[in-house]
Parts: structure tokens; sequence; C-alpha cells
């Protein structure tokens, strides 16, 4: 279970990306988080396993007050979320297999942790999380060699191979086709079902998010200002969440304040 | 905008379209390089005592010496191996050392592993500075300090292969994608770690092939350092042009032509299969 | 475990073997290098040269540094250094505009370019204090000696790049070109000349870069530049000299490499 309580977050700069979160998301829920650019999306999923700090407020996730983790509590703490990036943030030069191996790194001995050298029973596991995804057949390729949707296939068999509670995916599907979009929204589902791993998702295609997530939550400069089931989105909470279209600058605005 | 001073000079014409709208063409700066390439000609020209007549009268001398080394003294070969080998182990050890310290060195420059400008600033303009000496020069004051012989070809070609490797090397890791990288410390691996899963599979094919490369320009650099002393062919090669004896000078160059061919040829094909 | 994975897992490429040959080749290859080197520490008359220069180079000789006026301060011998390099240069890249179009497989023909490939690895294989030697005989000892080496010695590694630029000719100009009907010239003169002039300028400047470095070499034989004052200084343990000597080089080449890259960079984007 996820708690968010008056939660603020104000970045170095005197940004501030969130303010007043108050949020619950139970253990097995599938979330998409939707906004406009610079809503305050990846700042709120990226507080879940402290890749950023909050300012004020609690952040609560399986009974663990998260501010108050330390060191090696944090890497332990991390190990149980995995996390998905919009631009794969796989290891490019190196083979598919040995990147869903990373996730049993913090298990091995100092020598193996050093020269990367796998016990046979963590590459079986990660042979049968890239078989989960359907890509079983790459394992020994070179990342680099793979299309945009396998390799956030890849990343995404290094989550399962983690074994996470939670996914935290920031825009999984941003830079696919439509089509591969789908298939990798699919996946997503399927492990929601099949693991009860809880899925939370920013995503910037509304459609996607309706069809595939049973909740929704809206952010808009920080705030939250929509939390609810999927299918009681409507067109007058889409236009709450991103602003009706009046606000949108018009073509000709933006020529003459170039000029 | 202001306008560059050239630009100031020679106007840039100006075409009017029939809509009214202007177009300017500026004018070229073909004449201008060649013009400032003619002067510094003409100014070393005067400075070097370039006397092409020399040429044409004492040129036949080079070619007298080119023809002399052919054929060359096959006897000769047995007093190549030493020396030979002293150039192979020459830049064989110091490549590898040079190549080992550049590791820290390149670290330590990189303004993304280790966050602190003026250490970064401090090892990037130290590897510059290096890099400048050339490598006959370092050896040449190497021999001051660790005497004559192949010590003082080794410290030098150390040395510029640090420099070197260094200087490559940061380059290549301040344009590593950290998204890797965050993406292992969000699965819960240490900054160590995940430098070792993240950074190190990335940068560790270059830095291999960076360092073979090296080597085999190294070759080529440790085999004039014998000229100030500082060991291998280099050594020959001075005395035997100082007796004028090319036909050995001659088989000298054969051998060292093979050994670079074949060394190349080795370091090549391990680059390829790196890449 | 499922079939498949068992499958994909025995299909693990096994690279043990081929990685440990190779350490042991390596290793191998460390151990007779240290028998070779013998590695000597700094006894106690090398500790004090080098702390020498040291000291040499923080109290430089800065009358003979900044001696602008007569022919031998350190500015008047770089300017030597600068000069043979630079005619060096010049002749080197003027030389190296028919070898490269004689090495090119797409304007002569394979057997032509192969051979005047061979021919122009011979050169460069030959190093570059060899070639100060030989024009000295031609030359005498001086300055001239040094632009004549530097002028065979750039040829090698410049016309490998011109030969580069000219396999990397954008042909799709010459076409559209040969389609509006232009004649031979025009097309040399608008097609490939503006293509050509750029890239090969880029390349000299690079090469001017490491020429300079070579130039300083030169002097040790005798070939003119700031090499042989810089050995006449060791040899005589004026060591303010030798810092001198040694600040203007650095400051030298390092302002040379500045300017030169900042010029290519501006040849690239125009
Ligand atoms: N590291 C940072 N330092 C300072 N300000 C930041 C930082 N990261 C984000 N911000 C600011 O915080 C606000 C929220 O950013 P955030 O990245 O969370 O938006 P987002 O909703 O994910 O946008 P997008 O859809 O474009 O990814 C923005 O105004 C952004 O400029
Ligand atoms: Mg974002």
């Amino acid at each position: 279970m996820i708690e968010f309580k008056d939660v603020n977050k104000t970045y170095p700069n005197g940004v501030t990306a969130l303010s007043n979160v108050n949020l619950t998301i139970d253990q097995g829920e599938f979330v998409a988080i939707i906004g406009l650019s610079g809503a305050g999306k990846s700042t709120l999923i990226r507080c879940i396993n402290r890749m950023h700090e909050i300012n004020e407020g609690t952040l609560t996730v399986n009974n663990v007050n998260v501010g108050k983790l330390k060191g090696k509590q944090v890497r332990d703490f991390r190990r149980k979320i995995g996390m998905i990036f919009q631009s794969f943030n796989l290891v490019t030069r190196t083979s598919v297999i040995n990147n869903v191996l990373i996730s049993s790194v913090p298990d091995l001995s100092a020598w193996r942790k050093f020269l990367g050298i796998f016990p046979k029973e963590k590459k079986v596991e990660a042979l049968e999380a890239l078989d989960k995804v359907g890509i079983l057949d790459k394992a020994y390729n070179r990342v680099d060699q793979l299309s945009g949707g396998q390799q956030q296939r890849v990343a995404l068999a290094r989550t399962i191979a983690q074994n996470p509670d939670i996914i935290l995916a920031d825009e999984p599907v941003a830079s696919l086709d439509p089509v591969t979009a789908k298939v990798v929204m699919d996946d997503f589902k399927r492990i929601n079902k099949e693991t009860n791993m809880s899925i939370l998702i920013n995503i910037h295609h509304v459609e996607l998010a309706l069809e595939y997530a049973d909740r929704v939550i809206g952010i808009r400069k920080g705030e939250v200002v929509y939390d609810g089931k999927s299918e009681e989105v409507t067109q007058d909470v889409l236009d709450e969440i991103y602003g009706s279209l009046d606000n949108v600058p018009k073509m000709d605005d933006v020529e003459e304040a170039e000029v | 905008m202001k306008e560059p001073i050239y630009d100031q000079i020679f106007k840039p014409k100006t075409y009017t379209l029939s809509n009214g709208k202007e177009v300017k063409q500026r004018a070229s700066r073909t004449p201008l390089v060649l013009l400032v390439v003619l002067l510094v000609t003409v100014l070393s020209w005067e400075a070097t005592n370039v006397d092409l007549s020399a040429l044409r009268t004492r040129g036949y001398q080079f070619v007298i010496i080119l023809t002399d080394m052919f054929p060359p003294n096959l006897n000769f070969l047995n007093n190549i191996w030493g020396p030979l080998f002293d150039t192979i182990q020459m830049s064989l050890l110091g490549s590898i050392a040079g190549a080992l310290l550049a590791i820290p060195f390149a670290l330590l420059s990189s303004s993304n592993i280790i966050k602190n400008r003026i250490l970064n600033g401090f090892f990037k303009l130290f590897l510059s500075i290096l890099r400048t000496l050339p490598t006959l020069i370092t050896a040449l004051i190497a021999t001051f300090v660790f005497g004559l012989g192949t010590m003082a070809g080794t410290v030098a070609i150390f040395l510029f292969t640090l420099s070197y490797i260094g200087k490559l090397m940061y380059e290549h890791i301040e344009n590593v994608d950290m998204g890797a990288f965050e993406a292992h410390e969000s699965m819960g691996l240490s900054k160590v770690q995940a430098f070792r899963y993240a950074i190190v599979p990335d940068v560790l094919p270059t830095y291999l092939s960076v360092s073979l490369y090296a080597f085999e320009g190294n070759i080529r650099y440790a085999a004039i350092l014998g000229y100030v002393g500082a060991g291998g062919v280099g050594l020959l090669l001075d005395e035997r042009l100082g007796w004028r004896d090319y036909p050995s000078v001659g088989m000298v160059l054969l051998i060292l032509m093979v050994v670079v061919f074949i060394i190349e040829r080795i370091s090549e094909y391990f680059r390829m299969k790196l890449t | 475990m499922n079939k498949a994975v068992q499958l994909q897992l025995d299909k693990e490429p096994n690279r043990k073997l081929y990685l440990s040959t190779i350490a042991a080749i390596l290793i191998a290859l460390i151990i007779w290098s240290f028998m070779g080197v013998n590695i000597t520490g700094f006894d106690q008359r090398g500790t004090q040269i080098a702390s020498n220069i040291f000291s040499g180079l923080f109290s430089p000789d800065l009358e003979f540094l900044f001696d602008f006026t007569s022919g031998g301060g350190v500015p008047s011998l770089l300017f030597e250094t600068i000069a043979i390099a630079f005619l060096g240069t010049v002749f080197g890249s003027f030389l190296a505009i028919p070898i490269s179009f004689l090495m090119s497989p797409s304007i002569v023909s394979r057997p032509v370019a192969f051979v005047t490939r061979l021919v122009v690895i011979f050169i460069r294989t030959i190093p570059s204090l060899v070639y100060g030697l030989m024009f000295i005989r031609v030359t005498g000892p001086g300055p001239y000696a040094g632009v004549l080496t530097m002028s065979l010695t750039s040829i090698g590694m410049i016309s490998r790049l011109y030969v580069d630029v000219i396999e990397n000719l954008d042909r799709g100009v010459l076409e559209a070109m040969t389609s509006m009907g232009c004649t031979t010239y025009q097309k040399v003169r608008y097609g490939i000349l503006p293509q050509l002039f750029s890239s090969f300028l880029s390349v000299t400047i690079y090469r001017y870069d490491m020429n300079l470095r070579d130039a300083t070499i030169l002097g040790l034989v005798g070939a003119g530049g700031i090499g042989a004052p810089l050995i006449f200084a060791m040899r005589s343990y004026r060591w303010s000299e030798v810092g001198s000597i040694l600040i203007g080089l650095v400051v030298l080449i390092l302002a040379v490499e500045i300017f030169s890259n900042k010029l290519r960079e501006r040849l690239v984007n125009g």
C-alpha cells in the first residue's frame, strides 16, 4: 500500500512540483497518472522509491516511512519497487540477459560482483522473466540490436526479475508506435493480473490510460485534481486536468510571441 | 546582431527579390583564407631559408642514401633482435602501465562521475599539458632522470599513453548515457555497483580499443627513442646513420616495417571485434 | 523449469576458453616485457635532476623566455618551429593532392590505387628522424632540412584522409548537374571543388597540429626548431633555460591545439 499524506515537494531551484498530495493506493491496483507536461507526474512517482526527496508530509509504502530510510535501507527498500523509463535505460553495449541479471547483483558474493559471473539459478530466473514478456529467443543478443518495443520489454523483464511489489513506469510507451505501445501495455496488464503487483503509469495517451488502468489520477500544477475510476472520467474531468482548449495558446499567438 | 568584422569590410551582396524581400549573400571567405596562407608561407619561407635550387643541385644525395639502403644488409639481422625486442618491450610495458593509470585519471576528470569541478579541471589540465610534450622530449628528460636505457624510454611511452588514453576516455565517459546508471540505482544497487554494471560495460570496449590503438602508435614512437639514448632500435639507427652504413639502416627499417605491419594487423583484428 | 528456458540456457555462448587464452597471453607478454626493461628507480642523481627541472619550470629564465628582439630567444625559436611545421604542412598537403587521387579506387583503377597505397605505407613507416638525418646531407643542418622532412612525413596521413574525403563526395550533386547539362569543367568547379576545399583544409589544419609537435623534435638531429637549444641547455645543466623552453613549448602547442580545433569546428559548421 502506498500512502501520501499532505506531501509537498519543492526542487532546490524553487519550483514547486507537488503540493498537498493525499493519495492511497492499494496493493494490486493499476493506476494511470495523467496531466500536462511539467504537471509533476514524474516527480510524484520518483518520490515513491526515493529517487527524489519530499520536503513536507509523510509518504509510507507498505508501512515503511520512506523519508526515514537511510543508506543501505534505501537500497533494500528500492529492490521491492521496479521502475520503467521512457528511454528504457538499458546498458546497450551488452547482452539482453546481462541487463535482466542486474537485479540479482546485490545478492552476489564480492568476487562474483566484481567479475560479473552469475550463478545458474539467477540465469534461469532471468530467462524466465524474458519468457514472460515473450523475448526469450533474444536472450544473448546485444541490446542495441533490438527494436524500441523489444528494448522496453527487456526493461520490463529486468523489473519482473526483481520480483517487486510495485512497478513505477514513467511514460513507458511514449517512444513506441501505437501498435507496439498496445503490446507493451498488454504486458503490464497481464503482469498486474497474474502477480498482483501494483502498477503506476505516467502516460500522455488518454485513450490508453482509460483503456488499461482501473484508476486514473489527474495532476495539474502539482495538485491532484482528479482521482477516481477510469470509467468515470468525462470530458469535463479532462478539461479540468488539461485546462480547457481556451487556455491553450493559439497558433497566431505563438508566431507573434516569437517575433 | 553585430556583423563580423569581415562582413563589415566586404559588404555582403544584397539581392532584392520581386516581392520586396532582401537576401544577403555574404562575401566568400576563401580569398581571405588564401591570402593569409600565402602571407604566412612567404614569412615561413624567409625564416627557414628554403632554397629550391639546393634541392635541385643536391637532391640526388637523398636518392643516393635511399638506393644505398637496397639491398639491405642481411648480416646485420643478428644485431637487430636485441634492440628490437627492447623496443617492443618498452612500448608494451609503457602502454599497459599508462593505460591502467589512465583509468583513475579519466574518472577524476569526468564531471559526471566525480562531482567536483576543481578536481575535474585540474586533472583535465594536467592531461592536456602532458599531451603537449612530444614523446622524444619526455624521453630526453627521462634519460637525465633515470639514466640511459630502456627505463627512460618506458617512462616516456608511459606518460604519453597516460595522457592520450586519459583524454579520450574522459571525453567518452562524460558522454555516456547515465540512464542505465539511474535505472540500476532505482533497483537498489549502490553507486559503485551501478557504476560497475552500467558505465563499465559501456566504456570497456572503447577503452580496450583505444589502448590497442595507442600501443600500435607507441611501437612507432619507441623506434626512435633510442636516438636520445632511451633504448631500442633508435640506438642502431643513430649509430649506423652516423657511420653512413646505409645497408644496415635499410635492414633496420625493413624489420621495423614488418613488425609494425604485423602488430597493426593483430591490433586491428581485435579492435574490429570490439566494436 | 520450462523447456524453452532450459533450451535457451544451454545455448549460452561459452567464452571462458577464449577469454582465458587471451588473459594468459597478455600475462605472458607483461612478464616478458618486465624482463626486458630494467626497472631503475630514481637514484640520488636522478632525484636531484628531477628537482632541478622542476625548479627550472617554476623559475624560468625570463629574459630568455621573453626575448623578442635578438634571434636566439624562445619566441624566435618558437617562430622557427612554427614556420617549419607550416611550410612542411603546406608542401605536404600540395604533394598529397595528386597522390590521394592516385590512391582513390573510385578515380583510378584498383591496381594503381593499390601500388600508390603501398608506396605511401612505405613512406610512412620511416621515422621522421631518419628523414631528418637524410635531408641534412642534402641541405646541411638547419630549418630547411626540417621543412623537407615535414613535407615528406605529412604526405602519408594527409593523403589517406584526403582519400576518405574524395570517396565520401556527395555524388548526388554531380548527378543533378549532369541532368542540368553542365560541362565537365562546370561540374569540377562548382560541384567538386567547393566540397573538397573545406574538408581538405580541415584535414590540413589537423595535420599542422601534429606537425608542430614533430617539428619540436627535429631540432634534436639538427634540423632546426626549438629541439636543439633544449638539448644543449639540458646537456649543460642550464635548468632555468630548460624551464623557459618547456614553458614556451607547452603554451604554444596548447594554444595552437585550441585554435585549430576552433577553426575546424567553424569549417565544419560553415
Ligand atoms: N531535477 C529538477 N530540478 C528542478 N526542477 C525540476 C526537476 N525535475 C523537474 N523539475 C520541475 O518540476 C516540475 C514538474 O516536473 P515533472 O518532471 O515532474 O513533470 P512531468 O509531469 O513528469 O512532465 P512531463 O510530462 O513533461 O514528463 C516542472 O516544472 C519541472 O520543470
Ligand atoms: Mg515526466
